[in-house]
């Protein structure tokens, strides 16, 4: 080993550019050697070890929120560092903090391991935040692997539950087949880029930037083609768009409800992060991006919708709704993608993500303080008179649905304006109809659930032991867990009368 | 002599995954997947990718099916008694078969990869050094990141599969 290489290595691996990712996994380890150490009766301090190091990150990347070397690739080309990608550490940073909140709720209700969770949830943040600055399809692949097997765990995390198993089981084998379209995409991508015989050839076809100069050299290769398309199917699992949808309903309902969140907020975010930075580098197959992207979009917004209809179960019908927000976003990717949508459509998806994060954990915070023992069974009808018994909750859960709903003046309904309007500018029309009828027909079932939480109910005179004792017990909210609850729902409504600096940023771009 | 060879390990190769699939015993699948996997290693070695031929067979051949094996016999699996398809299973079934062979179809004629002259291709990728400096100087971070993945998958399995009794007393 000469001092040269080692030079090189230390110039090339700058890991002071990943210093939140870095802190991330050493806090995960960190709790690890906090459960050996400690005595059992001092283990609930673990995840306010975790909570308090996430709260660090998060302040730290606010405060240093344009570090040095913004836009510049570091790690030999691996990772690139933009203010989209300082936005999306943020939002994942920010979404992990809450679902350990909410996994300390639900966990005191499940007889598991409670510091190996918080553990794998560090972990994942750290991987989602490094593919949101992927540049390299090695890094992205090693990355997302890391997200999906930290997700594989989580989701079966309450083993006792047999949904919970089924759930995991189910989101192995498909998360599994996603992984390998996703590879085979790859390795075509790489097998046309890297041919020397081809015009434009590159040694390092896994590099994003080489590969968009081999793509903008052979507009139209057909196994390139055939690359992207497969790349793009591999991402469409992840956020759920038809046809990649089928796991969806199982997989929330059985999740425990902090993980069906992490799933429904930041997978999907990070599923939209690479969409766009992939689109980037597909730029010059954008006709055919485009027209996947928009038949995907049309039946992900009119399948999400429709389905979640006819849903009981809570869990469910938040996942199929999230797949028609998926639906949403991808109608801004599109836009993003259109010559006259540009750089303020990348804003409106940035923006929607954010206004879906704040209503998405509103609603699933609530839910976790009303699930009983069993997280899987959580109907619609255990919401019945909560406005009576927990006015407090319900104003809170009418807030975040009403929000995701996409109501005016809620930050959902800017969220979805922002989108509408880039489409509007890009010339999507048909598109912009399907939406718009997809986000009609979401308040039905958004209201529905507002309804039985808010307006009595008749019911039957039933004998005891039936439907009305299945509810599960209601206890108080304790004081810190309703201000982060009401300043969620603060939040959300705020954010939808005054964007501020967020939103100025966000669209100026 | 290599076109024999080719051909040798081609059919091999699929006769055998074609095993995997309709073998009623699980252990003769784990085994036929085995034999499978080394005609895969005999492709590589026909390509000069000696390498990837040996992590095969070291990786997939010796430790993953050495491992189906001590599943399968450790949960004494039967060939069982197989459900008969059902009729919209086999309309399914042959329309995924047909869509996928008129993929492959199409994908057979146009995509076409010019060959490269071989004299002019760069060689020297293949070496176990090659391979070993790029994994700690460019690609040091995803060996990182895979740290950290095996890190979770072993911290998943025994989530999964301990059996935890002290728990209540925790609480």
């Amino acid at each position: 080993m000469t001092p040269e290489l080692l030079q090189n290595l230390s110039a090339d691996n700058f890991w002071p550019a990943i210093a939140p990712e870095v802190m991330l996994g050493v806090l995960a380890l960190l709790l690890l050697v906090a459960e050996i150490v400690l005595p059992k009766k001092r283990h609930d301090v673990i995840p306010l070890i975790s909570l308090s190091g996430l709260l660090g990150v998060f302040l730290g990347i606010l405060l240093n929120f344009k570090p040095v070397g913004l836009g510049e690739t570091t790690f030999n080309g691996l990772l690139r560092h933009s203010e989209g990608s300082q936005f999306l550490r943020a939002f994942f940073v920010l979404s992990a903090l809450l679902v350990t909140i909410l996994g300390i709720i639900a966990l005191k209700k499940q007889k598991m391991p409670k510091t190996e969770f918080f553990s794998i949830v560090l972990v994942i943040t750290a991987a989602l935040m490094l593919l949101g600055q992927a540049h390299n399809f090695i890094l992205l692949f090693v990355a997302l692997e890391t997200v999906t097997v930290g997700f594989y765990i989580l989701v079966s995390y309450t083993r006792t539950n047999p949904l919970s198993l089924e759930a995991g089981l189910k989101y192995l084998i498909l998360g599994a087949l996603s992984s390998a379209l996703l590879l085979f995409g790859i390795v075509l991508l790489y097998g046309v880029a890297g041919n020397p015989s081809a015009l434009g050839a590159t040694a390092n076809p896994m590099d994003f930037d080489a590969l968009r100069v081999f793509l903008a050299h052979n507009p139209d290769n057909f196994l390139a083609s055939v690359g992207i398309v497969l790349v793009l199917s591999g991402i469409a699992f992840k956020i759920g768009a038809v046809p990649f949808q089928i796991w969806v309903p199982d997989v929330y309902q059985g999740a425990p409800t902090p993980v069906t969140a992490f799933l429904a907020v930041a997978s999907k975010a990070a599923g939209f992060a690479l969409l766009l930075i992939l689109a980037g580098v597909f730029s010059s197959y954008s006709h055919l991006v485009i027209s996947v992207l928009s038949i995907m979009a049309a039946a992900t917004i009119v399948f999400g919708n429709f389905a979640a209809l006819t849903q009981h179960n809570v869990k469910r019908l938040i996942g199929l709704s999230g797949v028609s927000h998926a639906g949403y976003l991808m109608l801004g990717v599109i836009a993003a993608l259109t010559p006259g949508g540009g750089s303020q459509a990348v804003g409106a998806v940035f923006f929607y993500l954010f206004a879906y994060l704040l209503a998405s954990f509103t609603v699933f915070g609530v839910m976790t303080h009303l699930a009983g023992p069993n997280d899987s069974d959580q109907e619609l009808d255990h919401y019945q008179d909560l406005a009576k018994t927990h006015p407090f909750l319900a104003g809170v859960l009418a807030v975040g649905l009403g929000s995701l709903a996409g109501i005016p003046p809620l930050a959902g309904f800017m969220g979805k304006l922002f989108i509408f309007v880039a489409a509007f500018k890009a010339g999507l029309y048909g598109l912009l109809a399907v939406a718009v009828v997809g986000v009609v027909v979401s308040i039905y079932y958004y209201f529905g659930w507002i309804k039985a939480a808010f307006f009595p109910h008749w019911r039957p005179p039933l004998p005891t032991g039936s439907v009305a004792d299945s509810r599960p017990v209601r206890s108080a909210v304790s004081l810190p867990f309703g201000l982060l609850l009401g300043s969620l729902a603060v939040a959300s409504i705020i954010l939808g009368f005054y964007q501020g600096q967020l939103g100025a940023w966000l669209l100026g771009r | 002599m290599s076109d024999t060879l080719f051909h040798l390990f081609a059919v091999l190769t699929v006769a055998c995954a074609l095993g995997v699939v309709l073998n009623k015993n699980a252990v003769a699948s784990a085994l036929c997947l085995l034999v499978c996997l080394t005609g895969i290693a005999g492709l590589f070695v026909l390509l000069d990718a000696f390498l990837l031929a040996v992590l095969t067979v070291f990786v997939y051949a010796g430790a993953v099916v050495a491992l189906f094996l001590f599943i399968i016999m450790l949960l004494d699996m039967q060939g069982g008694n197989r459900k008969p398809f059902t009729k919209s299973s086999i309309v399914a079934g042959a329309a995924a078969a047909g869509l996928l062979c008129t993929g492959l179809y199409s994908f057979l004629v146009r995509g076409h990869i010019e060959s490269p002259v071989l004299a002019t291709t760069k060689v020297g990728g293949s070496s176990l050094r090659a391979y070993a400096e790029l994994l700690f100087t460019t690609y040091l971070l995803p060996v990182q990141i895979v740290g950290f993945l095996l890190l979770i998958a072993m911290l998943g399995v025994i989530v999964l599969s301990k059996k935890f009794e002290n728990l209540e007393d925790i609480k």
